[in-house]
């Protein structure tokens, strides 16, 4: 097994980013602020561990989002990302 | 967070499907549906106040209070040898979602649908299979569905009633580790040719779905873009090596 093999999508980390954010994340867009890639959070590349993920663009491998948790607290670190577009649609009910 | 809050599940229900997978019926007070293809957070927590979460896909239609969900147990994992091994009716453990809606089919999408599938990678796809029979979708559907062997093959008996349903879907095995004396199906991992023969063709601009372990999706979804087909058209899950854990 190598890095690949542990290589998951951003479906796989709706629920932490739900936590966080009031929207279903895995459809909202992104651009990259490398190659100006514009992907929906679920088609993101993401590497997870216990304590949080992080989220990588799947045209050029740049960092775009990295998220943990931890002594109820969230750390985001949003540099790689250019923009991220949040859809009123996607709003998760109260 | 009304949906994203966690709640309790109780088992109403435990369904052995092959030797190392099983289905779980749950019953979800407060669950107001969700859509094929997404999935739940589960969360087990130890007398000692250590806890795990996992992901797993929903494998029944969006229908009412019940949630299906259908595990792998992985021998070294820490969750799924409980959920698809001790775990029995009555027992209860924390729940949050549906949750995701990037990688989900509705009738609205209509078809034509190219659905792939990696061992227990067919569960969403499942759901979606469902659903669609449920609400009587005819969008045109194949199935491609990559097992190690015929005994590891989740939900076969009904992927064969519902492709012997004649309302446009087909259903195509390969077997990449071993075969039953006389099998005529596929014999080795997906490939672009079998992608060529069992799906589409790109101009036919079908919606895809591919789930299951990292290396076969991705390698699924680079043949499917190399083949011609629109990228923004194909949807990934994965599996990561083997299942989630």
């Amino acid at each position: 097994m190598d890095e690949a093999d542990l290589r998951l999508d951003g479906n796989h980390v709706a629920g932490l980013l739900a936590e966080v954010f009031q929207f279903d994340m895995t459809v909202e867009w992104s651009g990259c602020a490398a190659c100006g890639a514009r992907n929906q959070l679920g088609a993101l590349q993401v590497y997870a561990h216990g304590m949080g993920a992080v989220l990588c663009c799947p045209g050029c491998g740049q960092t775009l989002l990295r998220i943990a948790r931890g002594g109820g607290r969230w750390w985001l670190d949003l540099r790689g990302m250019a923009w991220l577009q949040l859809d009123e649609g996607a709003r998760l009910p109260d | 967070m009304g949906r994203l809050s966690w709640r309790l599940a109780r088992v109403a229900e435990v369904r052995p499907e092959t030797s190392r997978v099983a289905s779980l019926a749950l019953d979800v007070p407060g669950w107001d549906g969700h859509l094929a293809g997404q999935h739940v957070d589960l969360r087990l927590t130890a007398e000692d106040g250590y806890q795990a979460e996992r992901s797993y896909s929903i494998a029944s239609a969006p229908d009412g209070q019940r949630v299906e969900l259908t595990v792998e147990r992985l021998d070294d994992g820490e969750v799924s040898p409980y959920l698809a091994g001790e775990l029995r009716e009555g027992d209860q453990f924390e729940l949050r979602g549906p949750i995701g809606g990037y990688f989900v089919w509705e009738p609205g999408l209509g078809g034509p649908l190219l659905l792939i599938a990696g061992g227990s990678g067919v569960v969403p796809l499942m759901a979606m299979l469902r659903h669609r029979a449920a609400s009587g979708s005819q969008a045109p559907t194949r199935l491609l569905y990559s097992s190690r062997t015929l005994e590891d093959v989740i939900f076969r008996d009904e992927l064969e009633r519902l492709a012997a349903a004649g309302d446009g879907l087909t259903v195509t095995h390969t077997l990449t580790r071993a075969q039953p004396p006389g099998w005529r199906g596929y014999a080795r991992r997906v490939d672009a040719v079998m992608l060529e023969e069992v799906g589409w063709r790109p101009d036919e601009r079908p919606l895809a779905y591919v789930c299951g372990p990292t290396r076969l999706v991705e390698a699924v979804a680079g043949a499917l873009v190399a083949l011609g087909h629109d990228p923004a058209r194909v949807r990934t899950e994965r599996f990561g090596p083997t299942g989630v854990e």
